[in-house]
Formats: structure tokens, C-alpha cells, sequence
């Protein structure tokens, strides 16, 4: 009985997960078929298969301008983002210092804020400030709401790592740079990387904080945003198609780095622990 | 007594350390000599990692001096002074190799890879890790071969002090054993300085030249092993041993005699003359149980309540006629007691077995 149980509840979880991934995807899946059909209207089934969206998107110089809008703005803003949430991760999560408690709080407060009203606010102060919009205020822009995210992200890491791991290489002889460049960059660095992908991605999708911070120049999905509103073709499933593959491609390099990574190391062990001494 | 043999290596004048009201570290003068197996044991919170950790320049003290031959250490940064530890969870560099991180030291100073790997292959050879293990992992090796390669890793260091910080803590008690003697065995094939620190006064017996005892942020006694096993200066040290027979007492009328509060009379070889009151410590392997004790000077009636075996030896326990606390006699499992649970027995021992504390 208890076998025929399990076998039930086997199933049960099968088909929540099918549903469960089906859910997830299925609309971002129509949004790709609507990017390969002819019709300028998207309905289902699609009868006539084209790839002339592509070939468009690929030769207009206005989507590339977008392309490079967006991966500008999501370049600038993952190294940003990672060099000073490495610092707040360490400040965070490391030493112990009078006003450490209130830090962590307000340093990841703005999460929580609507990304709207985070957006507008900071355009009033661009403007108040005398500074003129553009994809450049919209790097500091997304850096607020992303690199307290990113922060956490390493901090995670930094909790798990032993600092008398710093201090043995210090004890060695290593200087501050030493132990930084030795010990903990490589031991922090799955951190670092899953950070910098989390900035990446965040920024490359965000909408938002750039609707209100790019002024003139427009990143893919204020693009798709636009044209949704007024003047839909089917370059808007395209287009969102290609930063998806964008995004998609992105998390699977990394994840192929790790995987490289480990398997590089596994080739370099002799074998598994033996308990020598238990012997002895 | 406990003078340092060979010309002090370091020395320790009034070294204190606060932390804002809590004094962890309190005026400790010491000499360590050079060559020396010098162990400081004490009981968690005793201030025995603090010490440890200024000796190593990870802290600075708040007051006194370092002195590493005759040259003042205390505002020398840990990555600039000649000394190197072995810290208590090894702290083995997780994304290194075995090589790599017996190497680590040699990288920092420049050596080339060519002479680095000699080095560590030698002393590998030395600490009896297998040579395939150069390219290994640090986290697929076993808990023993860890110590080692955190040890041969300071060791590269060529350090003119080795610290360490209660590294065996976290082993089981065969293969600490083994690794106690192996530390011993290194210590005499190098010819260094080593200064460990631990809780357990066992392992400092089996592996020290000289033993510090800390208590509360100072140290009570300083001495060879046979020192602090016969002559505790107090009875925290004589405790700190492991199981001691103790009454309290205070001098009595005659020249080698004490008494306790109730009237007992034990006869020790000799009362210090500024001794007034204090502890009567007498070791349980020092107790005679029956026939044993026939003839002795110091006897005491009682009923064997139980008996335990501890390996090599059995011990006793008898609750006396005047109800002190139960009295702990051990003898050697070849000669054991002969007779049954709940016996009048008669316990005795030799006046040069009594040791007279003072607290």
C-alpha cells in the first residue's frame, strides 16, 4: 500500500513541477512565436513562420542604439555595483563596529521602495540639482536599488568565510593587498560572480527607474514599453525575445564557468580522503 | 626553579589586556627559551587565545612589553615579525592545493616555483604526507593529514617562534594522541621554538618542556610537568590534573603535621613556614587500599562504596567513617583490590604524598 502511496504522490510532484514550470514560461514562450510570425498581429496558431523581424532588428541602426543603451547602462552598473557592495558586504558582514545593526537596515531599505516612485523622486533631485537626464542618470539610478540587492547577495558569501583564513595569510608574511589578491577575492568570488550576474540582469531589465531617468536616450524595454502602448509590431516580441536570449545566454555562461571550474578542480585531486591515520 | 634553561627566546613584562572593563590578559611576566616546547593551559576563558593572539601580533596589548630576542615587538605588525601560528581551525586556504598552500609563504617572499616545490616536498616527506597530495584539494584530505599540511605550511615559514592555537581540540582521542608525539618528534628534528596553548594538561604533559597554567587572565605557575604534577603551587592547579583527593586543613601544633577542621591529624614531610591554612592534596595513584596501606603514616577508615575501571588501572571509592567527601584510590589493574563492594577498609599513604597547597 504504502508503496502504491508513494507512487501516487511521486506523480502528484511531477505534475506540480510541469505545471508549476508551464506557468512560468508558457507566456514568455507565445512572446517568442509571436516574434516568428508574418502577421503583423500576433494570434494563435500561427500559420505563416518568418524570420524577417530578426533580419530587421539586426540591420536597424535605431534597435542596435538600443542594444547599446541597454548594455551600456548594465555594464556600468554591474561593476559599480560590485565594487561597492563588496565593500558594504565586508562592513556588513564581517567587522563589528558601532552603528553595524543600522547599516544593514538602511542599506536595504530602498528594495522595498516602489521602483516608481525611487524613479521619480531621484528625477526631481536630477532636476533640482541642474542635472540633465540621460542613460548615464540612469546608472545611478539603477545602482540605488540594485546594489543594496547585490550587497546581500555577497554578504551571503562573506558569512560563510572564516576570517582566520585572512589572518593565517597576514601571519605568513602576506600584506593587506596579498591577502586580498591570495585569499579573499578567490574565496569570495562565486559571491562576486552570482552579484554581478543578479546587477547585470536587474539593470538589463529594468524599466521603472529608467522611464524616469534616461531622459532622451531609451534602453530595450522603455523601447518595448512605448511601442506596447502606441505603434505595436512585431519587432516588440523580437526585441523582447532577444534580450531574453540575452538574459538566458548570460546565466548559462556562468553557470558553464562554475561547472568548468569545478570540474578543473575535481581533475587536479588524487582521489578521496583517506582516514590514513586510523590506521596507525 | 623553573628557570629557563637555554637564553629566553621571548619574553612577556607585564603584558595586560583590556577589553573596555574586562581585563583578559592581566600582568604576565614570562621567559621562554629558545628551542623550548613551552605550553600555556588553562580553562576556556582563561585569556590563554587572547595571550596567544597578541604574542602573534593579531592584538595589541594594552600594556607591557613583547621582547623577541631583546627586540621590542609590540608595535610590529603579525605579516612583519619572524614567528607564524597554527590556528586552531587551521585555516587551510579552501581554493589552494596541498602544495599550494604549504607553498603560500615562499609565493608571498618571491621564491621561484622550482625551489618552492622542493621545499614543500620536503617537508611533506618530513610530516609523512604522501607526495601525490601536492596537487590535491585541502578539503579532500583527512583531519590528520590537514593538521600536517597546516603545520608544514608554517613550518615553510621558517618561523624563529611556532604558535599554536589549540589545534588538535577538534580530533579524536587516538589520533590526537599520535599527533601530540608526532608534534613532539617535529619539535626535537627542527630545534625550534614552539609555544602552544590548550585546555587539556594531559597533552601538555606528554609534549612540553615547561607548562604555564593560566587562571583568570594570569598565570599561577610556570614549570616542568614533573614540577606541576608534584608541587602545585595551589589547588586549582593540583585540581586542574584531574581528580585529586582534597580536605581542607590547617597547621597544627607539631612540626609535620596538619589537621582538619574535625580533629583529623595527616602527616606531611614538611609545612612551609609561612603556611597557615590551605589544601591538603593528595593524588589518587598515591592512595593505598587494604594491605597496601598497612604500615603507612596517614590511614583513614571507610566502606568501598564502588570501584571503576579506567584502563590501566582501577580506581576506588571509599566514603569514610567521618564522612568527608568520597576518597579516590587508584591502583594498577594487576594488583587490584581483592575484596567485595560495602567492606570496612583501612586507606593510607606516605607522608611524602601529601601536597600542601596554600588556596
Amino acid at each position: 500500500m504504502a508503496g502504491a502511496h508513494s507512487t501516487l504522490a511521486k506523480r502528484l510532484i511531477v505534475l506540480w513541477t510541469v505545471a508549476i514550470i508551464g506557468f512560468l514560461y508558457i507566456p514568455m514562450v507565445s512572446v517568442v512565436l509571436a516574434s516568428f510570425s508574418r502577421k503583423r498581429y500576433f494570434s494563435f496558431p500561427i500559420n505563416a513562420w518568418d524570420t524577417k523581424w530578426y533580419e530587421k532588428a539586426f540591420q536597424s541602426l535605431s534597435v542596435r542604439e538600443l542594444l547599446t543603451t541597454s548594455l551600456n547602462v548594465a555594464v556600468l552598473v554591474t561593476i559599480f555595483s560590485v565594487f561597492l557592495a563588496f565593500l558594504g558586504a565586508l562592513a556588513f558582514a564581517r567587522y563589528d563596529w558601532k552603528g553595524r545593526k543600522l547599516f544593514q537596515k538602511v542599506v536595504l531599505l530602498p528594495i522595498f521602495f516602489p521602483q516608481a516612485v525611487l524613479g521619480l523622486a531621484l528625477l526631481l533631485w536630477f532636476s533640482a540639482l541642474g542635472i540633465t537626464t540621460s542613460w548615464q542618470t540612469a546608472v545611478f539610478a539603477h545602482m540605488i536599488w540594485i546594489v543594496p540587492i547585490v550587497t546581500l547577495i555577497i554578504s551571503i558569501q562573506v558569512y560563510s568565510f572564516d576570517p582566520a583564513l585572512e589572518e593565517a595569510a597576514f601571519d605568513l608574511g602576506a600584506s593587506r593587498w596579498q591577502v586580498l589578491r591570495e585569499v579573499t577575492l578567490p574565496i569570495l568570488s562565486p559571491g562576486l560572480v552570482s552579484g554581478s550576474v543578479f546587477a547585470f540582469l536587474l539593470s538589463w531589465g529594468n524599466f521603472p527607474l529608467s522611464l524616469f531617468t534616461t531622459g532622451a536616450d531609451q534602453t530595450v524595454p522603455e523601447w518595448l514599453y512605448a511601442k506596447m502602448v502606441s505603434g505595436y509590431t512585431p519587432m516588440v516580441p523580437t526585441l523582447g525575445s532577444l534580450t531574453m536570449g540575452g538574459a538566458v545566454l548570460v546565466v548559462f555562461g556562468v553557470y558553464l564557468m562554475f561547472m568548468l571550474r569545478k570540474w578543473r578542480r575535481g581533475g587536479k585531486d588524487a582521489g578521496p580522503a583517506v582516514e590514513s591515520e586510523s590506521g596507525a | 626553579m623553573s628557570e629557563v634553561g637555554a637564553k629566553p627566546i621571548l619574553q612577556l613584562r607585564k603584558i595586560c589586556k583590556k577589553f573596555g572593563d574586562f581585563t583578559a590578559v592581566n600582568n604576565i611576566n614570562l621567559e621562554i627559551g629558545a628551542g623550548e616546547f613551552f605550553t600555556i593551559v588553562g580553562p576556556s576563558g582563561s585569556g590563554k587565545t587572547t595571550l596567544i593572539r597578541l604574542l602573534v601580533g593579531m592584538d595589541q596589548p594594552t600594556d607591557g612589553d613583547i621582547l623577541l630576542r631583546d627586540k621590542r615587538l609590540n608595535d610590529v605588525p603579525a605579516n612583519q615579525r619572524p614567528t607564524c601560528m597554527v590556528f586552531q581551525s587551521l585555516a587551510l586556504f579552501p581554493h589552494k592545493t596541498v602544495g599550494e598552500n604549504i607553498e603560500f609563504s615562499m609565493k608571498i617572499s618571491g621564491v621561484d616555483g622550482a625551489a618552492r616545490k622542493e621545499r614543500a616536498n620536503e617537508l611533506m616527506k618530513q610530516l609523512r604526507l604522501p607526495l601525490e597530495y601536492y596537487s590535491k584539494n585541502v578539503n579532500q584530505c583527512s583531519g590528520g593529514e590537514r593538521q600536517r599540511i597546516a603545520l608544514a605550511r608554517a613550518l615553510a615559514f621558517d618561523p624563529q617562534i611556532l604558535f599554536f592555537d589549540e589545534p588538535l581540540a577538534s580530533l579524536d582521542f587516538r589520533l590526537r594522541k599520535t599527533l601530540e608525539k608526532e608534534l613532539k618528534d617535529i619539535h626535537r628534528e627542527t630545534g625550534k621554538t614552539f609555544v602552544y596553548i590548550t585546555h587539556s594538561l594531559e597533552e601538555a604533559m606528554v609534549m612540553s618542556d615547561r607548562i604555564g597554567i593560566m587562571r583568570r587572565g594570569s598565570i599561577v605557575q610556570v614549570g616542568t610537568p614533573h614540577e606541576i604534577y608534584n608541587r602545585p603551587r595551589n589547588k586549582f592547579v593540583a585540581q586542574f590534573m584531574g581528580e585529586v583527593n582534597t580536605l581542607e586543613v590547617r597547621r597544627s601544633g607539631e612540626a609535620s603535621v596538619c589537621s582538619t577542621g574535625d580533629g583529623q591529624q595527616f602527616q606531611v614531610a614538611g609545612i612551609p613556614a609561612e603556611f597557615q591554612s590551605g589544601h591538603l592534596i593528595i593524588r589518587p595513584e598515591a592512595v593505598k587500599i587494604g594491605e597496601a596501606a598497612q604500615g603507612l603514616e596517614n590511614t583513614v577508615r571507610g566502606k568501598l562504596f564502588n570501584s571503576y575501571s579506567l584502563g590501566s588501572r582501577l580506581q576506588y571509592q571509599v566514603r569514610s567513617t567521618s564522612g568527608d567527601s568520597p576518597w579516590l584510590v587508584e591502583m594498577l589493574q594487576d594488583e587490584p583490590y581483592t575484596g567485595e563492594l560495602d567492606d570496612e577498609v583501612v586507606i593510607g599513604w606516605r607522608k611524602e604524598d601529601s601536597i600542601l597547597v596554600s588556596d
